[in-house]
């Protein structure tokens, strides 16, 4: 009888004492996305975010912070996009591995070159991120730094893997390699664009296209009518190819600035996860660019 | 013959000469030849230049077309700092300034608001003048001590003064889910104690805490211990030692040393990817020595706070957002009343037991910068005790309010609210009808919002 208690209490405890694989909070889907092409099965992922939630203006649940508290990492945007939920959930999570300074705490906008970054600044401009554009998921350069960084992070903290690793960032290049060669061969270069939100930035510095004007007349504050006629005339004038915005943010105002002058408008993909068909993070640039592509025909 | 000579003389000048004169031209003219060529290339370099600037002044040019103030000039990464303190700069705690300022309207005039209190619960009445309050300007300081602690402060200043409303350490690095923070805090029982009064959803705290903690809540000095375990939902179990001096509940000098205990569990659970509730029970407790309850007595005995929360929080997107928001408290004390007239030779001394209660409940709305919002707020809703020399005393009929919100958010930085208020709350008096015009605004560094 005794041995069966035993051998109960033993197999009770067994399930919480094996190695589980590591916990990953990921703040936004395309982060959770990457690490998971980097680390497959060897890590278990939780997203906070989900991908029809404006990353700006999330709150923090209770249910965020319990996911912190049992993370062994926790991997963010960064440049201040999360600033609004993030520290709190980090500090109310009383987890010691995911405070700033510590490995768990993995920023990933540490491995980019922000643009955009003011030098004066208040903000009677709206919104502004201080620390520049945060929205570097739409630049596959930066994109596979981050991706670089996950890789060596993961090795470190979980050494038995560190080749599994390397060689799913090795993969990773050569997809992306590959990928590169198919987005340069569509002709973006030089077309002009309206978008709602500073969101496409580095795509238009990586493929040579502009954004002329935003619906937004600050980063985060949601447009006036006499703003509207502005762009409608702006619109008259240079002829955009088109009016960029997001499956959560400018679809009201596009539609109307449609009405009034005929341009078109192309729903944009913002994440992983936005629309089925974009599951991961290639997807999501190719589906951006052929949109943008096929908007120009 | 003569002019035969001279004229074969001038053709065989003119032949040698025009000889010399052809040479000359073809040197010259690929001389010309090579500067045209390399008149060429220059200027095909220079159009390449040239080229090569327009594409550069074209991107200026969309980047400035929107906002000409705001140029995306990227800072070298070199950049050094100088100056006399260096980099301390860099290091500086982050620092914001809220103000709360509201202009008040009443029915009443001022005096008959100043003596304005809840029969049986507080003889304490409305502090607000009628026309413009600046209810504080908020500073708020904040930043990561070491890798062990976060230290805060919270230093509201008014007409009055300064005073520390907070100022607290966090522990970040203790292990197995535990948490210590200390020195001043606003005590984790209950919901809306823990909030700072600019994210109160109304102007004004809810009646039940007015009655049983003061109109700012309880902000008291001592320890706190958290533990968030790592259950399959969020719980949330506190427990704090408090010296015990709030105003209402305890008194400023009830007893020498820590005598308030709190303990309080939050549970939360996500019913859908949407809407999330939170609820859990809180205790407090202590002795009390106060002189709020009714004119010239002063009372000695103990007490305990009971209470429950409740919410209900609905979020599909940021564009709209409805909250439910209710809690129940409910405060036993026992002991005696004295009476502080030392005029009277033998003061009169009787027992006094109070076993009452009270509950808020609200609704919020949020359509994109507009919510709109009611609250209705009860006391004496199932216990109404209030027992002198084992004799029940009756006050009149339940003090309640209703109150009516609709705020308006330029920006996630400043916040404009009306709300009206139909104040039921002295019992058997007038009815006051109060109206708020708020305005909240937030500069500098940017604090976490709560859930």
């Amino acid at each position: 009888m005794k041995r069966i208690i035993i051998l109960l209490i033993i197999s009770l405890l067994v399930p919480s004492l094996a190695y589980a694989g590591l916990k990953v909070v990921a703040t936004l889907p395309w982060i959770g996305s990457l690490a998971k092409e980097i680390a497959k099965d060897r890590i278990e992922i939780t997203t906070l975010i989900k991908p029809n939630q404006d990353p700006h203006y999330a709150e923090p649940k209770p249910s965020m912070i319990l996911a912190a508290r049992k993370a062994d990492i926790i991997m963010f945007n960064g440049l201040d996009l999360e600033i609004g939920y993030l520290p709190r959930i980090i500090e109310s999570s009383n987890n010691p591995k995911i405070q700033p300074g510590q490995k768990g705490y993995f920023d990933c906008s540490k491995f980019i070159t922000p643009i955009e970054k003011p030098i004066t600044l208040d903000r009677s401009m709206g919104d502004v991120h201080p620390l520049g554009n945060p929205h570097y998921h739409f630049s596959p350069e930066n994109v596979f730094k981050v991706a670089e960084g996950m890789a060596s992070l993961l090795s470190d903290i979980d050494p038995d893997n560190a080749t599994f690793y390397q060689k799913n960032l090795q993969v990773f290049k050569e997809r992306l390699e590959e990928k590169k060669r198919q987005w340069s061969s569509l002709a973006l270069k030089g077309k002009r664009y309206i978008s709602y939100h500073k969101l496409f930035e580095y795509m238009a510095e990586e493929f040579g296209f502009q954004i002329i004007a935003y619906i937004e007349p600050k980063p985060g504050i949601p447009p006036s009518a006499g703003h509207i006629d502005k762009l409608v005339d702006i619109i008259k004038d240079k002829k955009p190819d088109a009016i960029l915005i997001t499956a959560v943010a400018g679809k009201k105002e596009a539609d109307s600035i449609r009405q009034r002058t005929g341009v078109r408008v192309i729903v944009l993909p913002h994440d992983v996860g936005v629309e089925k068909g974009i599951e991961d993070w290639f997807s999501m640039i190719d589906e951006a660019l052929t949109r943008l592509h096929k908007g120009n025909n | 013959m003569k002019h035969v000579k001279i004229f074969l003389f001038v053709i065989f000048a003119l032949s040698i000469s025009a000889k010399s004169y052809g040479a000359d031209i073809e040197s010259r003219l690929k001389a010309l030849e090579e500067t045209i060529k390399q008149q060429a290339k220059t200027i095909e370099e220079q159009q390449r230049v040239i080229d090569e600037l327009k594409k550069e002044l074209n991107n200026l040019g969309q980047k400035e077309m929107v906002k000409a103030d705001e140029k995306p000039v990227e800072i070298p990464k070199t950049q050094k700092i100088s100056g006399l303190f260096g980099s301390s700069a860099l290091t500086n705690p982050n620092i914001s300034l809220v103000l709360n300022t509201f202009a008040y309207s009443s029915n009443l005039n001022q005096s008959e608001l100043e003596i304005r209190n809840i029969p049986g619960y507080i003889k304490e009445g409305i502090e607000f003048r009628k026309g413009f309050n600046l209810e504080s300007a908020e500073l708020y300081l904040f930043a990561p001590v070491d890798p062990y602690f976060n230290l805060y402060a919270t230093i509201p200043v008014s007409e009055e003064g300064a005073e520390i409303e907070e100022a607290y350490f966090v522990t970040t690095s203790l292990p197995a889910g535990f948490q210590i923070k200390g020195g001043k805090f606003k005590s984790g029982f209950g919901r809306i104690n823990a909030q700072h009064p600019h994210y109160w959803d109304f102007v004004d705290i809810p009646l039940p805490y007015k009655a049983f903690l003061g109109s700012e809540g309880i902000s008291e000095k001592g320890m706190q211990l958290t533990y968030l375990p790592k259950f399959p939902f969020y719980t949330l179990l506190g427990a704090e030692i408090l010296q015990g001096e709030n105003e209402i509940l305890f008194g400023p000098d009830a007893k020498a040393g820590p005598h308030a205990y709190t303990v309080f569990a939050k549970a939360s659970f996500d019913l859908t990817e949407n809407s999330t509730i939170l609820l859990g029970p809180s205790l407090m407790k202590g002795k009390t020595k106060t002189d709020s309850i009714t004119e010239g007595y002063e009372f000695k005995g103990s007490s305990t706070l009971y209470g429950f929360e409740f919410t209900s929080k609905w979020k599909p997107s940021k564009k709209q957002s409805f909250t439910l928001q209710s809690e129940y408290l409910y405060r036993r004390q026992e002991g005696e009343l004295e009476g502080v007239n030392k005029e009277l030779p033998d003061p009169i001394l009787k027992t006094l037991r109070r076993a009452q209660d009270g509950l808020y409940f609200q609704g919020i709305y949020q359509l994109g910068r507009w919510r709109i919002g009611a609250r209705y707020e009860v006391l004496d809703l199932f216990k109404k005790d209030y027992v002198l020399d084992g004799e029940h005393i009756s006050f009149g009929t339940k003090p309640w309010r209703a109150s009516g919100i609709m705020d308006f958010k330029p920006s996630e930085f400043s916040q404009i609210r009306l709300q009206y208020n139909h104040d039921k709350s002295a019992r058997n008096g007038k009815t006051n009808h109060e109206l708020f015009l708020q305005l909240v605004f937030g500069i500098g560094a940017h604090s976490a919002h709560p859930f």
